[in-house]
């Protein structure tokens, strides 16, 4: 009676429930923001996502299955993403989910994960806090994260063998876990240099002359930053007719070394920045990359490619990898074998920390110099810095 | 006071109610989680109409009060361990009070003073929850809520969230029948003349003010247990509008209108973000749609083409 009852139920719900029981699929459920302001990040991490899937595809697949994107925006708000990503879960049986931007949309959907047992790697959101204190069984994450980019600004500062900073970042936990991982990296190589002042500005700020006269009221020989995308871009503006650039170094994380930012800012970038970036278009350090970047021109429709997609492709080489060795998609089996994997990637081999679930993934850092025939500027001499905290 | 209900509605409530009931044994993960969010954008929704259909105020920062039960539930679940029967009555109660200080300042305006002042303090809230890292979470939210044993499923929290929706919805249902309400639509009709003829309008509307926001803490208390954790876009203007707008497309001067409104707009939402990543111009249609079509709403809309259909169009 029971069992009649319950088909019975069942049938009336079936169209809403959307009931899916294909199975010889392998389904990636992949999140990232594709409209409005987040897209300008989400549109070409999906290039690199669909690239990597279509590879993936062209080689047989995971254990020989098809691999299938369901892709879900999710609005850079992390109560949408984990909405979009329960949705992913419980309509359209995700094996795996992939993806997020920011921290709290990486910690969101870091929790549904573990709710419903099914691996997340995040590709992107940097926070710390997702391998240390929010760390669970079902969560890896293959992006660096604050204490390794903070740790490589500390070891730029003890080359330059300056004696002081003033550090600014910009009020949220992007910036305070990049300033706490800054100190950590100076305690550890250049215990010696003072910092003199710590500013902070507002997500989102346009007007940076109170902070810009501070600095150069302080006397501080480097600036460490974060600020990234439009704040550096609106910083820079503001900041070159005092002639900032021209008395102190910025070395700078938040990744304004890619050529988004270079490209976007054209002759109006300042002198004396080093910065990073997870991949540079005209840099082939890495076997593979000459190839990855020809084929991400030709997806994107242009040269000179972003810098974001090769996070994205990198997640669903692991996600190949991983379901490969692990010969099912079943989630603890996927995790197991994530756990101390290492793979091959166009920017250097990646391996998954199987304590940490945090891979060691290094970033290119480098002083932004003019070029002739360009009319942007590119990071010259480049220099990897590995993932590691020592 | 009114608290006949019609009998159409009765049974339409009745039924609802039922299948809601009988939404687990389907099996599907995804209708129990697409339920359950609904029934707190519902509440969420209705308890703002306490203040716009009921008192003729619009309030921009309703969001406050769902994230202020939202944050309040989670951190003494979590931080303090309290144990659900003191943490959640606690954090309606917080919602409440915060709802009454904010009344306090924003009843003695009406009209787009008293919106805009909402609005200010919805964003001092957001704030708050920005910058007390500590406390909060900061935008990286408060993640990790603790749900007590008993209602850590999806099947148990689904009905945890149907019995407390719903007996909020009766408590709603007959506030808003009462002498009170009554009144309150006395005060929204023509605040003047109500004030004529004794009625203390400034208190009235600050009781509606209170009543709405401590639902709003009803709903964001269940939300912030549902997600597991609290976000500062909860209180950020953007879900003030949201709801709003669920409340406007229900038909505000309709008791289930928001409710409506509410269901219809998050499952366009869910499904058109399957198919699409254009849903801010759907939503902005929507929004066109309601202002210049639907001035009362899905609830108008049905009672027009009943009255074609029954009535033989009364022209």
């Amino acid at each position: 009676m029971k069992s009649i009852l319950r088909a019975s139920v069942a049938a009336a719900f079936i169209l809403a429930a959307g009931a899916n029981t294909v199975i010889s699929e392998v389904k990636i459920g992949v999140l990232y923001p594709i409209a409005g302001t987040g897209a300008v990040y989400g549109t070409p991490a999906m290039h690199g996502h669909n690239m990597a899937v279509d590879e993936v595809n062209a080689a047989g697949g995971i254990m020989g299955q098809k691999v299938v994107t369901f892709a879900r925006d999710t609005k850079l708000n992390p109560a949408a993403a984990a909405a979009a990503a329960k949705e992913l879960i419980t309509k359209e049986d995700v094996d795996v989910l992939v993806g997020g931007l920011s921290s709290a949309v990486g910690l969101a959907i870091s929790e549904v994960a573990r709710q419903e047992g099914v691996v997340y790697i995040a590709t992107i959101p940097k926070t710390i806090q997702m391998t240390t204190n929010k760390l669970h069984k079902y969560v890896f994450r293959t992006s660096s994260h604050t204490d390794f980019e903070g740790d490589a600004i500390a070891q730029i500062v003890k080359k330059l063998g300056k004696k002081s900073i003033c550090d600014i970042q910009l009020d949220y936990a992007y910036g305070h876990d990049l300033a706490a991982g800054i100190e950590k990296g100076l305690a550890r190589h250049a215990p010696n240099v003072k910092k003199l002042i710590d500013l902070r500005s507002k997500l989102g700020a346009t007007d940076y002359n109170a902070q810009i006269t501070q600095i150069l009221g302080s006397g501080c020989e480097v600036v460490t930053s974060g600020l990234w995308g439009s704040h550096f871009v609106n910083f820079a503006q503001q900041a070159k007719p005092f002639g900032l650039f021209d008395r102190v170094t910025y070395v700078s994380g938040g990744e304004i070394a890619s050529h988004e930012i270079a490209g976007k800012m054209g002759k109006d970038y300042p002198d004396n920045v080093i910065s990073n970036t997870y991949e540079l278009w005209y840099d082939h350090s890495f076997p593979g990359h000459k190839k990855f970047q020809a084929d991400l021109a030709k997806r994107s429709g242009k040269k000179e490619t972003a810098m974001w997609p090769v996070l994205a492709y990198i997640g669903v080489k692991f996600i190949e990898a991983a379901g490969n060795k692990a010969g099912s998609m079943d989630a603890d089996k996927f995790a197991a074998a994530l756990e101390g994997m290492t793979i091959k990637t166009p920017v250097g081999d990646r391996t998954i920390d199987p304590k940490t679930h945090q891979a060691n993934t290094g970033q290119f850092w480098g002083p932004m110099v003019k070029k002739s025939g360009v009319d942007y500027r590119v990071m010259s001499p480049v220099t990897f810095y590995p993932a590691k905290l020592d | 006071m009114s608290w006949n209900i019609s009998r159409g509605v009765l049974i339409t409530c009745l039924v609802l109610f039922g299948l809601l009931v009988f939404v687990p044994l389907t099996g599907s993960k995804y209708l129990i989680d697409l339920s359950t969010e609904i029934m707190v954008y519902a509440l969420f929704a209705l308890s703002l109409n306490v203040i716009i259909g009921f008192s003729g105020n619009v309030s921009f920062g309703h969001a406050a009060y769902f994230a202020i039960g939202g944050y309040a539930n989670a951190i003494l679940l979590t931080t303090y361990g309290w144990p659900l029967i003191f943490a959640f009555p606690a954090a309606i109660i917080l919602s409440a009070l915060a709802a009454a200080f904010v009344a306090y300042f924003c009843t003695r305006l009406t009209d787009i003073y008293f919106a805009m002042l909402t609005l200010a303090f919805s964003m001092l809230v957001w704030a708050i929850a920005f910058k007390w890292r500590s406390v909060t979470g900061g935008d990286d939210g408060f993640v990790g809520v603790t749900v007590p044993s008993f209602i850590d499923g999806r099947v148990p929290f689904f009905y945890f969230t149907l019995i407390i929706v719903t007996a909020s919805i009766i408590i709603l249902w007959l506030i808003c029948h009462s002498a009170f309400g009554q009144t309150l639509i006395a005060v929204r009709e023509n605040l003047t003349r109500a004030g004529f003829i004794g009625v203390n309008t400034r208190m009235m509307r600050g009781i509606a003010f209170v009543i709405a926001g401590a639902f709003a803490g009803v709903a964001g208390a269940i939300f912030a247990m549902y997600n597991r954790g609290v976000y500062t876009e909860s209180a950020f203007w953007a879900e003030s509008a949201q709801v709003l707008i669920m409340t406007l497309l229900g038909g505000m001067y309709s008791f289930f209108g928001p409710a409506i409104g509410a269901a219809t707009l998050y499952i366009l939402e869910r499904f058109a973000n399957e198919y699409t990543e254009y849903w801010p111009t759907v939503l902005g249609l929507i929004l066109l749609v309601i202002v210049l079509v639907l001035p009362e709403g899905l609830v108008g809309l049905a009672k027009r083409l009943k009255e074609r259909l029954f009535l033989g169009g009364g022209q």
